[in-house]
């Protein structure tokens, strides 16, 4: 075999952090390589010199032999690597092949020559099975096949090395499934590829090799073949990690959120939730799967507060808090993880004391009258960070000094200590380490066995499948199935996620 | 730890970076400054040294400085709870007039012992400062209209308004457009006026009290209360404040209102300190000058106070060598109004990183997401 892709000794900083530090990498050609490691550790940042979107401070790149000088974008894509971004780069009113040639157009005279056009896109797209209707508006395409698209764009600029940065992330696992088929023929057509993920099951599926980061360093490259996915986590973090959470099973009690009919629109007044009725009881876990985008956010939203309904009631502990602002819901117990943790969950310039208290610090004993309990609010700060391990120099840093997952630890901190009756959490793993992960879950089973009702939004099929005590399926703004979770397949899940539900009736008897 | 830690550096390499760019901003306006007077064959040394005589070099360039100063403090206050809390009140000039010809009324319309009247009419002063930002306010939580557009919009307002008032109904004067005078139980004693030695052929006043006692008060507010933890909050995500439960209608118009109401207290306290009448159009630019100095204080409190003393020291400066060296107070006003400017461009700077932090939180020295794009 020969070498694709030689880096060494790359270096870049940036402001106040090392991104990469002296990373050496060699890919093979006609490998699929990944490249895996928390957030932060350098894997983006790694591939976006390759890539020519940013230069490296330091060190050398060789491609199939030859020394590149990837100076911009331009230079990688003439060395034939192509990248397919987290997010997607397309028009969505253009045509799939208007997309795949836009700006490499073939031209005849003035015109672009739409036929020369579809007839390279056409060829490209059976050569490698990579089926699309090149006639297609983008807008009109599932996730899937708009990555598709991002693919043979790279192909149509004749790309044999291909970049894909974290690309399962948006995906149902059946068109994830679909996706490392379409690898598998790249690699076939004597493609490399070079696959960016955090999933160590992926990893252990499609890659012939895994490099793993930590820090901006590599900490080692091995044959996947020879390794485990306990023994990458492990390289990843630095530590051993529980992969799986441990939990006894539920004891439900009364019912605390209750939803009837509930329907609300999203930020473009579309309807986002169409009618979604579910039940939520103490000391038990919904969890609600579902590709992201078919309303979660906005389901979220209306039992928090943030969002106006439309239509139907969201009843906390039998109370009807419909109309009720945030702070009445939050009286009434409910607490949440949002989404977006560094937009509602934190605000990042404050102080990490003047972010644990925002749900507290109206009322005794934080504040007496209208003046605050300085040296209780104090106390209360600094026994959260002891408490949920939040690692700062101090309660008085500004929030964004600390780590994305001592963050998450921070908004877990003051959500939990309110002792909710309800207790909500919205993708509150995503874009943490391994590490966080394992924390995340263990306090929201916790949450559960102190008899708190939890509500467990995720794209993250596992982290459902794991924490859920009954599982219920989003799709486009419904709830399509819900099962127990005993029941549950992944398989099964897909299929409700991707919509497909008339052939299968009655949730459990889908394995397949 | 290590992380936190560099922080904290970073945090002492910016107060140092600060400092050190303040006396560079001086440094360069007197560079250019002195050019300036070069041009006009005048001793730039002689000049600056005169200015700064003039600031603080005898009691009574400190007292006139005081004076000077006493109303930019009110709008800089003002100015600096409205930015932190988020909100744009340009309206602070209109504001402040609006206390102060209603602070007029309310000394020369009633008569009344000392104890009632005086605070009576500071607290009109700060009522109507505060009613004259409620309408922006309002507009701005229920129907999503810029305040910065209807602060600006009322501060004309105020000024016709004012105009009106004091060539029509409350003209007292044949020959000028000006009010009756205040009574003598609405005043706030000027210093010469409870000891003839203190503060001599100037019109320094007991304001400057009201000043800084306002000045300690918001920043209790800011530092101990539940108020001003919400004004912080709102100021610095909006979205973060929501989702905790606070309040934001009740914030952001608490926060105008405040703001409004120290302007107008402000000029309340110009005219009866100083003015003892409203003449129409006696003065311009309190608010403005205000927002510079909140800008240039960093929008902090005590910045902001330390600022307008500064700005107030300055202009009683060239005041000083108007007198002393007969240069046209044109060329001084541009020296002082260089120094601000480098100044302010230095503020400024500070300014728009905090909007940067405020509009998208997340963007800068986050250590995993930025890295990860």
């Amino acid at each position: 075999m020969t070498t694709a892709v030689e880096m060494k000794g790359i270096r870049k900083v940036f402001p106040g952090v090392v991104a990469n530090d002296n990373v050496d990498l060699s890919v093979e050609q006609g490998e699929i390589h990944a490249i895996v490691g928390e957030n932060g550790a350098g894997k983006t940042t790694l591939m976006n010199i390759l890539y020519g979107l940013y230069r490296a401070d330091a060190g050398t790149i060789t491609v199939r032999g030859q020394p590149a000088h990837i100076t911009k974008n331009a230079d990688a894509i003439r060395l034939g690597i192509g990248m397919v971004h987290q997010s997607f780069k397309l028009v969505p009113s253009f045509t799939v092949a208007e997309n795949i040639t836009l700006g490499a157009e073939r031209r005849n005279l003035i015109f672009v020559d739409r036929n020369a056009v579809r007839q390279s896109v056409q060829q490209i797209s059976s050569r490698f099975g990579l089926k699309v209707d090149p006639d297609a508006r983008v807008r009109d395409l599932p996730v899937g096949v708009q990555q598709r698209v991002e693919i043979l764009k790279t192909l149509y600029r004749n790309a044999d090395i291909l970049i894909l940065d974290e690309p399962t992330a948006v995906l149902t696992p059946q068109e994830t499934r679909e996706l490392f088929g379409v690898i598998r023929s790249l690699v076939a057509g004597g493609k490399t590829v070079i696959f960016i993920t955090h999933k160590l099951r992926e990893v252990m599926e499609i890659s012939d090799r895994v490099t793993v980061m930590r820090d901006g360093k590599v900490v080692g490259t091995k044959h996947t073949k020879d390794t485990s996915a306990v023994e990458i986590a492990r390289m990843m973090v630095g530590r051993e990690v529980l992969l799986r959470v441990k939990k006894a099973p539920a004891k439900p009690g009364q019912v605390v959120l209750r939803l009837e009919g509930l329907k609300v629109r999203d930020d473009r007044n579309l309807m986002a939730v169409r009618g979604v009725d579910l039940e939520v009881r103490a000391g038990e876990i919904l969890g609600i799967a579902g590709v992201e985008g078919n309303g979660q956010r906005e389901l979220v939203d209306a039992v928090v507060g943030l969002r106006p309904v439309v239509a139907g009631h969201v009843y906390i502990n039998e109370k009807d808090v419909t109309a009720a602002p945030v702070r009445e819901r939050r009286e009434s117990g409910l607490a949440c993880v949002p989404e977006d943790r560094y937009v509602r969950g934190l605000a990042l310039p404050a102080t990490v004391e003047e972010n644990l208290i925002v749900n507290c610090y109206f009322k005794p004993p934080m504040s007496g009258g209208a003046l605050l309990n300085l040296g209780t609010i104090a106390e209360h700060a600094k026994e959260a960070i002891t408490t949920f391990g939040v690692r700062t120099v101090s309660k008085d840093v500004p929030a964004y000094t600390l780590s994305g997952g001592n963050l998450q630890k921070v908004v877990l901190a003051r959500e939990l200590s309110a002792e909710p009756d309800l207790f909500i959490a919205a993708q509150p793993t995503r874009g943490l380490d391994v590490g966080s992960i394992e924390f995340v879950h263990q306090r929201i089973v916790d949450a559960r066995d102190q008899g708190a009702a939890v509500l467990l939004v995720s794209a993250e099929l596992e982290e459902i499948m794991s924490l859920s005590d009954r599982i219920a399926v989003i799709y486009e703004g419904r709830i399509v199935g819900k099962l127990e979770a005993r029941e549950a397949t992944e398989e099964g899940l897909g299929l409700w996620m991707a919509g497909i539900t008339d052939e299968h009736k009655g949730g459990h008897k889908i394995d397949v | 730890m290590s992380n936190a830690s560099r922080a904290l550096q970073r945090q002492l390499g910016s107060a140092l970076r600060r400092s050190l760019s303040i006396v560079l901003s001086i440094a360069a306006s007197m560079v250019v400054g002195s050019l300036i007077m070069l041009w006009y064959k005048q001793n730039p040394l002689e000049i600056y040294g005169l200015l700064l005589k003039g600031a603080v070099g005898t009691q009574r360039s400190v007292f006139i400085s005081l004076q000077r100063a006493t109303p930019l403090i009110f709008t800089a206050i003002a100015s600096t709870i409205a930015l932190r809390a988020g909100v744009f009140n340009i309206g602070t000039e209109g504001q402040f007039f609006i206390g102060a010809i209603m602070g007029t009324y309310v000394g020369y319309a009633f008569k009344l012992p000392m104890v009632i009247h005086l605070p009576l009419a500071l607290l009109v002063g700060f009522l109507s400062g505060a009613a004259w930002a409620f309408v922006p306010a309002i507009m701005r939580q229920k129907l999503k209209v810029s305040e910065i557009i209807t602060t600006i919009m009322t501060n004309y307002i105020a000024t016709f308004l004012i105009s009106y008032l004091t060539n029509y109904p409350m003209r007292a004067s044949p020959v000028t457009d000006q009010t009756p005078p205040v009574e003598p139980t609405a005043r706030l004693a000027q210093f010469v006026e409870l000891n003839k030695n203190l503060g001599r052929a100037t019109q320094a006043h007991v304001g400057i009290f009201v000043a800084l006692a306002i000045v300690v008060l918001v920043y209790f507010v800011f530092k101990r209360t539940r108020l001003g933890y919400e004004w912080r909050m709102v100021g610095t995500s909006s979205s973060f404040s929501e989702f905790g439960g606070i309040k934001l209608d009740r914030a952001f118009i608490s926060a105008m209102l405040v703001s409004g109401g120290i302007a107008g207290l402000g000029g309340a306290v110009e005219i009866l300190g100083v003015w003892r009448t409203y003449k129409n159009l006696f003065a311009s630019g309190f608010g403005f000058r205000g927002l510079l100095a909140a800008l240039l204080g960093g929008q902090t409190v005590i910045g902001s106070t330390v600022a307008a003393l500064f700005y107030g020291s300055m202009e009683a400066g060239a005041l000083g060598v108007d007198w002393a060296a007969g240069v046209p107070r044109q060329l001084i006003d541009i020296l002082v109004g260089l120094v601000i400017f480098f100044m302010a461009a230095e503020g400024m700077w500070a300014f728009v990183q905090r909007i940067k932090w405020v509009r998208a939180p997340g963007t800068e020295r986050r250590t995993t997401k930025d890295l990860e794009v």
